[in-house]
């Protein structure tokens, strides 16, 4: 492991993700590009919503692993490019925000995001210089963290509770630290099994978004 | 570093232009879905600014920017309902932020 390496990509993933700029399409469910877009399955505005909120989720997960991984390994152009991708689908979910609830809550939700990837971040550097107590610290701040996120949605939609989100966020800080760790003791296919489950859990956060967002505003999702 | 490269990047983040409040004696600030609304705001000399925060979560109206706090007011607002007020005496461009939320910023101008 090049730990010098990795102390420096903490910081260079930030400068990553904050660098990258916004060149995404302003529909959400047409912003997804490459191997990871996905159909919407039904012709609906609240189809559309849910599949699409699902395939940002779930690409996030993807991303942030890939990053996570290239990073342990010490793999530097892979590390950047990973996470200059998963800045991009930061914008995108930024996006889909704003497209409900305005671009004050678009410029609002994209710092919080990306805080809990700084975050995690700091957790792969600590795992990755076996720095315990600055892993420690990152947990703390993610599980903060998951505060600050349900309260940005309840704020924002009354039809989710605070504690119910914070919950949900929480089940995906820990199940990517599950990839994180397994990733870092070299167990590919704990590392993978892991992934697969921090991906499918995005669902839970995805769905129950979509189904607030359309009962928030059902004149606007209603079936078409 | 990584902090301050943060918060280097955050000033870049920040800059949403909101309506322009009008003049008058007090004039009321909401902190909802963690933003400061509404943002810039301009307002007559010796008028009462007061910041209710809206959202279930502690945000602080704390004067300044992060790089350069002026220590004029640096309080939490501990939840739904927590209100903050200051009175502003003098003529001049005032900066404030949330500190647990950096990207949080707003400015009255004072007249």
């Amino acid at each position: 492991m090049n730990t010098q390496w990795i102390r420096l990509s903490g910081g260079a993933v930030i400068v990553a993700l904050f660098g990258v700029g916004c060149s995404m399409s302003p529909a959400m469910t047409h912003s997804m590009p490459g191997p990871t877009a996905r159909a919407a399955t039904s012709a609906t505005a609240a189809a559309d919503l849910r599949t699409g909120l699902n395939a940002l989720l779930g690409e996030h997960v993807m991303l942030a692993a890939a990053a996570t991984n290239a990073a342990l390994g010490g793999r530097q152009a892979e590390f950047a490019a990973a996470a200059a991708a998963l800045d991009a689908n930061s914008v995108d979910i930024a996006r889909a925000i704003g497209s409900v609830y305005g671009a004050g809550a678009e410029q609002a939700f994209l710092p919080l995001w990306r805080r809990h990837i700084g975050f995690f971040v700091d957790y792969t550097v600590g795992v990755a210089t076996k720095d315990k107590p600055k892993q420690d610290r990152a947990v703390n701040d993610l599980v903060g963290y998951t505060q600050d996120f349900g309260a940005f949605l309840a704020s924002a939609n009354p039809n989710l509770p605070k504690a119910v989100v914070a919950d949900l966020v929480k089940t995906h800080v820990l199940t990517l630290k599950d990839v994180v760790d397994a990733q870092a003791a070299g167990n590919h296919p704990k590392a993978y099994m892991a992934l697969r489950g921090a991906a499918g859990h995005m669902a839970m956060i995805a769905d129950p978004l979509a189904e607030a967002i359309v009962k928030q505003f059902s004149s606007k999702y209603a079936a078409q | 570093m990584i902090r301050g490269i943060r918060g280097l990047a955050s000033l870049f983040l920040t800059g949403s232009l909101g309506a322009t409040a009008a003049l008058g004696a007090d004039s009321d600030i909401t902190i909802k879905t963690f933003q400061f609304k509404p943002t810039p705001i301009e307002v007559k000399a010796g008028t009462r600014v007061t910041w209710a925060n809206a959202d279930d979560i502690t945000h602080t109206v704390t004067s300044g920017t992060p790089g350069s706090r002026d220590g004029r007011f640096n309080t939490p607002l501990a939840g739904k309902g927590a209100t903050f007020s200051f009175t502003f005496p003098e003529a001049g461009t005032y900066a404030y932020f949330c500190d647990r939320h950096q990207s949080m910023r707003g400015v009255i101008y004072v007249k």
